[in-house]
């Protein structure tokens, strides 16, 4: 189906829009179809990711350590965690006990696994990108679906709490509120989700060729 | 002279004829093919995707989307859950949720969880209602541009799923604290997730583009006539 096997669009000054897709000469500075701006490849985009995912783990900290959500009243113990506060590792080992194994799952992947797993997938697809480590494109290329894919999923603790709040006002007997974690969590998640959008995968490949294009 | 204006299996129409499409994966220029229904074009150099046909795109939209929007609507006016414990009341909606943060004093938590489930939805089925219905009579409704770049971007941090796989969560964790009565706002949740990702499966991003571009086209050529429909070779 390539003809021309081995032409890359950079090469030739022509900017594919990031909005719409149409290929455009750079010069034209913003795409004729939908009025975007133009760039070769995502302006900084390594320094970008690099910083929103740091922030992102400074955030990651006080997500697990400090407690998603304050239970007070009578009736603790039954929902889970002791009275006070209940951090998202406590949630998930009280599940773990009570015998629900899929929800002990559910949370721990979503809450614990997800994040993590993106975080280190960013860093590679990064340390690729820049030529520190070297991978097969098809794998570099998946992670970076998966990587886009999973992100959101990750709200699920954030939105559990939302709910669990809006439900459980009973007065004395129990009250669950928000608890510093989960502004925390939402930041993670929203966080790794700018990460990977400021992300350009043909970094990757313009590393394969060896060529440096540089972005105005 | 084609007065019909889907036909089984045709490419959509498009401005150049001759395009040329840049893999947004590994940046290689290629000349990009027009697609018959239900076909896809994969890149010549690392194999990812680089657009596909989808079947009948714009009128799977436009139904789509009407149909999100009245779940949409259901679900805002009865709850999801109500819950009775203790002679206590409460119901849970997505709009009650969000006052109750805002109550607990977690101001910014709310304003995110009714962007991620109010807002972003609401732009997605909505902005696309507005495009593709008109764009399957050939035609471009003001500020279309504009609205198709909001939809792309906050395609991503509409949540709805994630909210609703955080309901069943809830759920798992209540049970055997209190009574729980579901509502008809639940039931018109679980088919609002569903049509939106009717909607957004529906269309390609680029065939949107390529359609709106012609549309626009051709009203600058004709700013009084445009009734025809699209030509379509």
């Amino acid at each position: 189906m390539n003809e021309q096997a081995g032409t890359f669009a950079a090469d030739q000054g022509l900017a594919s829009c990031h909005t719409c897709g149409k290929v455009t000469p750079v010069a034209e500075q913003h795409c004729t179809r939908c009025h975007a701006h133009l760039h070769l490849r995502k302006p900084h985009s390594l320094a970008r990711t690099w910083a929103f995912l740091i922030a992102s783990i400074a955030f990651y900290i006080p997500a697990m350590a400090l407690p998603v959500m304050n239970v007070s009243g009578l009736g603790t113990a039954a929902a889970g965690g002791s009275s006070g506060g209940s951090t998202i590792i406590s949630g998930v080992i009280t599940f773990w006990n009570m015998g629900s194994y899929p929800v002990a799952i559910i949370i721990f992947t979503a809450s614990v696994l997800i994040p993590l797993l993106k975080v280190v997938a960013l860093i590679w697809l990064c340390l690729a990108a820049s030529g520190k480590l070297t991978g097969p494109p098809r794998s570099l290329a998946l992670t970076y679906h998966i990587t886009e894919l999973l992100g959101r999923w990750s709200m699920v603790d954030v939105f559990v709490v939302a709910i669990l709040a809006c439900l459980v006002r009973l007065g004395a007997i129990m009250t669950i509120t928000p608890g510093p974690a989960a502004l925390a969590f939402a930041f993670v998640v929203i966080l790794t989700m700018i990460s990977a959008m400021s992300f350009d995968p043909r970094l990757i490949w313009d590393q394969r060729r060896g060529k440096k294009i540089s972005t105005p | 002279m084609q007065r019909k204006r889907h036909h089984h299996g045709l490419a959509w129409p498009r401005l150049d004829p001759h395009d040329q499409v840049a893999c947004h994966f590994c940046d290689a220029l290629q000349a990009a093919p027009r697609l018959n229904e239900g076909d896809a074009a994969l890149c010549g150099n690392c194999g990812e995707v680089l657009f596909q046909n989808r079947p009948r795109s714009l009128s799977r939209a436009t139904g789509f989307s009407i149909a999100a929007l009245i779940f949409m609507c259901l679900a805002h006016s009865f709850p999801f859950l109500t819950m009775e414990a203790a002679g206590n009341h409460t119901e849970l909606s997505l709009l009650e949720s969000a006052r109750i943060l805002i109550e607990d004093g977690n101001v910014i938590l709310s304003f995110l969880s009714v962007f991620f489930t109010i807002i972003a939805p609401l732009i997605l089925t909505g902005g696309l209602l507005y495009i593709a219905a008109p764009l399957s009579y050939g035609k471009a409704l003001p500020g279309s541009i504009a609205l198709t770049r909001l939809i792309q971007h906050s395609e991503p941090w509409s949540m709805l799923e994630v909210f609703l796989l955080g309901f069943l969560v809830s759920l798992l964790k209540l049970g055997h604290v209190a009574d729980l009565h579901f509502g008809i706002g639940l039931w018109a949740l679980v088919a609002l997730v569903l049509c939106i990702a009717g909607t957004m499966g529906g269309i390609d991003r680029r065939e949107l583009w390529d359609r709106l571009e012609l549309a626009i086209h051709q009203q600058q050529k004709h700013p009084k006539a445009n009734t025809q429909p699209a030509p379509q070779e």
